[in-house]
């Protein structure tokens, strides 16, 4: 399988005044086309500062990141913006919609910008109808409910089939039924279209649908485990 | 709401344009269409004086009428002279010999009165008295000098206001002077001939036809220093004072979309993009303000003719397409750096901003 996006001793060191946190220390990884990843960990562990060095957000202190093939850890704003808009797609905790526009704008302004101006109607309408949102295409950000406002961030996220899936803490702000629907949807575009992604969670029950997880502590990863390993897995956290 | 207070901003701006160039370019219309009104062919000015009449310190002998009056082919020459009257709101005044005066004019229509009775008598315009509810007989302070009004005529004979020339030689101080020689000639084929013959013996004194003094004066009043420099300024901060709000505005606005921003970096919107965004939106303000400007302008123009009938109006196209162009560019210019500063925003602190 080929390797979508791949991490190379990834550091970063954040300096406020004279205090310096190592957020994320020498991280290196692999993620395969197709993948699924959840990456688990305490607060604070860098696991937000790691995703956004993988999709280009920020720049390391040392290490490289590639996605599929291009460098994205490069000091240059305009190089790391062009290769998000060709091939990352995020997810955030906060859905992050724009607010002052409608469901399908806030699709189609993702193609406009993906697309460097072109819309394309009928497919943002495709999508509205898979999510079941076709009778809120009209509707604001703030006229859905949570549920349906990280649906749509998701379905924004990868209509323009990103190389790879960045998402953080995607259920962090859902109630339990919500939380099972997006995880659904979530689990959907990873079988049903091997859209490869890379998730962060606090959730186990969320990280379980994943097919490799990875656990993080003070910057570092400590563990990695693949589907079959999964019980065991758990087992050791609840000890 | 915002929005709407800054584009009325850039309105204001452009209606002050506006307004003080259409007053000022219709009172010069107005005072240029009032000297060919006079019907004269020719204009004599004496040497080193000015086009703009009322600055005009040069003057000449009223002999040179006589001198005129023996060229060949002229029918009449009338000397006049202007000054201009600062008691009372401004103005040219014309000090005129009625009979010569009368011979180019094919004489004044009067409404009501007659002519100078006596040293001080004041003939004005239909639009003077009403603009000051005058009637025969009342007093108006010229110069600081009190005259009766004899006659109410018909507007559009080259001034509003005439005095007999003798009492305003004797108030100005300049016996036998006059600042300008208007003169008709028999046919108006004759015109070149006449002209041609007062350059020959009045070397250093400017001859115009008509049309081209009327359009001459107009010109050189657009172009006087003062006014030309009191247009300038006004243009000048009104542009300056649109930017600022502009600036201000757009300033706040990509303070408050922050986030937004964020999240559009986010989509791999690059800076190009954010700062097209909010460029492309001031100019709408700055389009939007121009058309409030024009409907404001038209509105002032109403409440200015109905405070004073006797103003003139007219607006040139170019300074209303001057005028949209300096809205937009103010515009442009005042949300450059807001637009460039939003789209250097670093992305992960844009997308943290609440
Ligand atoms: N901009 C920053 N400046 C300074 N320190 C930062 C900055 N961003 C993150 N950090 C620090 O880096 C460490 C890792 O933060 P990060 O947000 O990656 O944690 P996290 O694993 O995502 O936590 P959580 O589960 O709470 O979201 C923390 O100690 C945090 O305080
Ligand atoms: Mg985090």
């Amino acid at each position: 399988m080929k390797t979508i996006l791949e991490a190379i001793e990834l550091t970063k060191i954040f300096k406020t005044g004279k205090i310096e946190v190592a957020a994320v220390q020498e991280v290196s990884l692999k993620v395969r086309e197709g993948e699924f990843i959840a990456i688990m960990g305490p607060s604070g562990c860098g696991k937000s500062t790691l995703l956004h060095l993988l999709g280009g957000l920020s720049t390391p202190t040392s290490g490289r990141v590639l996605v599929d093939g291009e460098e994205v850890s490069s000091g240059k704003d305009a190089v790391r913006t062009d290769i998000r808009r060709r091939k990352i797609g995020f997810v955030f905790q906060r859905f992050n919609l724009l607010p002052t526009l409608s469901a399908q704008g806030n699709l189609e302004i993702a193609q406009e910008i993906h697309r460097n101006g072109s819309r394309n109607r009928k497919h943002v309408e495709e999508i509205l109808n898979l999510l079941g949102l076709e009778k809120k295409t009209h509707h604001k950000p703030s006229e859905l409910s949570g549920g349906e406002q990280q649906r749509l961030a998701i379905a924004r996220a990868v209509i323009n089939r990103p190389a790879i899936l960045l998402a953080d803490e995607p259920t962090g702000n859902l109630d339990t039924r919500n939380s099972m629907v997006v995880l659904k949807m979530i689990q959907e575009l990873n079988r049903a279209l091997s859209q490869t992604i890379l998730m962060i969670t606090h959730n186990p029950e969320a990280a379980s649908i994943a097919n490799r997880l990875i656990e993080m502590r003070d910057g570092r990863i400590v563990s990695q485990q693949q589907d079959g390993e999964w019980n065991r897995a758990e087992d050791r956290m609840s000890l | 709401m915002r929005s709407l207070a800054t584009a009325l901003a850039v309105g204001v701006e452009v209606a002050l344009i506006l307004l003080l160039v259409s007053l000022s370019s219709g009172m010069l219309r107005e005072n240029s269409k009032r000297i060919s009104g006079v019907g004269a062919d020719i204009v004599l000015q004496p040497p080193n004086s000015s086009l703009v009449l009322a600055a005009s310190t040069g003057a000449m002998s009223v002999k040179i009428a006589d001198l005129v009056s023996r060229i060949e082919k002229v029918r009449a020459v009338a000397p006049v002279y202007l000054q201009l009257n600062t008691s009372g709101g401004l103005g040219l005044v014309w000090g005129i010999d009625l009979e010569s005066f009368d011979r180019i004019t094919q004489g004044f229509i009067y409404l009501e009165g007659r002519g100078f009775q006596g040293p001080n008598d004041v003939i004005i315009d239909d639009i003077y008295a009403e603009g000051r509810e005058l009637r025969l007989g009342d007093e108006v302070k010229l110069m600081n000098h009190a005259f009766h009004v004899a006659g109410i005529v018909e507007h559009g004979k080259g001034s509003r206001v005439f005095i007999p020339i003798g009492t305003m030689q004797e108030l100005v101080g300049t016996p036998r002077q006059a600042t300008l020689m208007l003169i008709t000639c028999h046919q108006p084929s004759d015109i070149p001939q006449v002209t041609a013959e007062l350059e020959r013996r009045l070397k250093s004194y400017p001859v115009f036809d008509m049309s081209s003094f009327a359009a001459q004066v107009e010109e050189a009043n657009r172009d006087f220093g003062p006014i030309k420099f009191f247009t300038n300024t006004v243009v000048f901060i009104a542009t300056l004072i649109g930017f600022f709000i502009i600036f201000l505005s757009m300033y706040t606005a990509t303070t408050e979309r922050t986030h937004e921003i964020g999240i559009l970096k986010s989509l791999g919107a690059n800076q190009g993009y954010i700062s097209l965004l909010f460029l492309k939106e001031a100019l709408m303000l700055g389009g939007l303000g121009f058309l409030l400007g024009l409907g404001l302008t038209f509105g002032g123009r109403l409440f200015f003719q109905w405070l004073m009938p006797t103003l003139h109006h007219q607006l040139p196209l170019w300074w209303l397409l001057f005028t949209g162009f300096l809205a937009l560019f103010s515009a442009g210019l005042g949300a450059l750096y807001p637009a460039l500063r939003a789209a250097r925003q670093d992305p992960i602190e844009a997308l943290a901003y609440e």
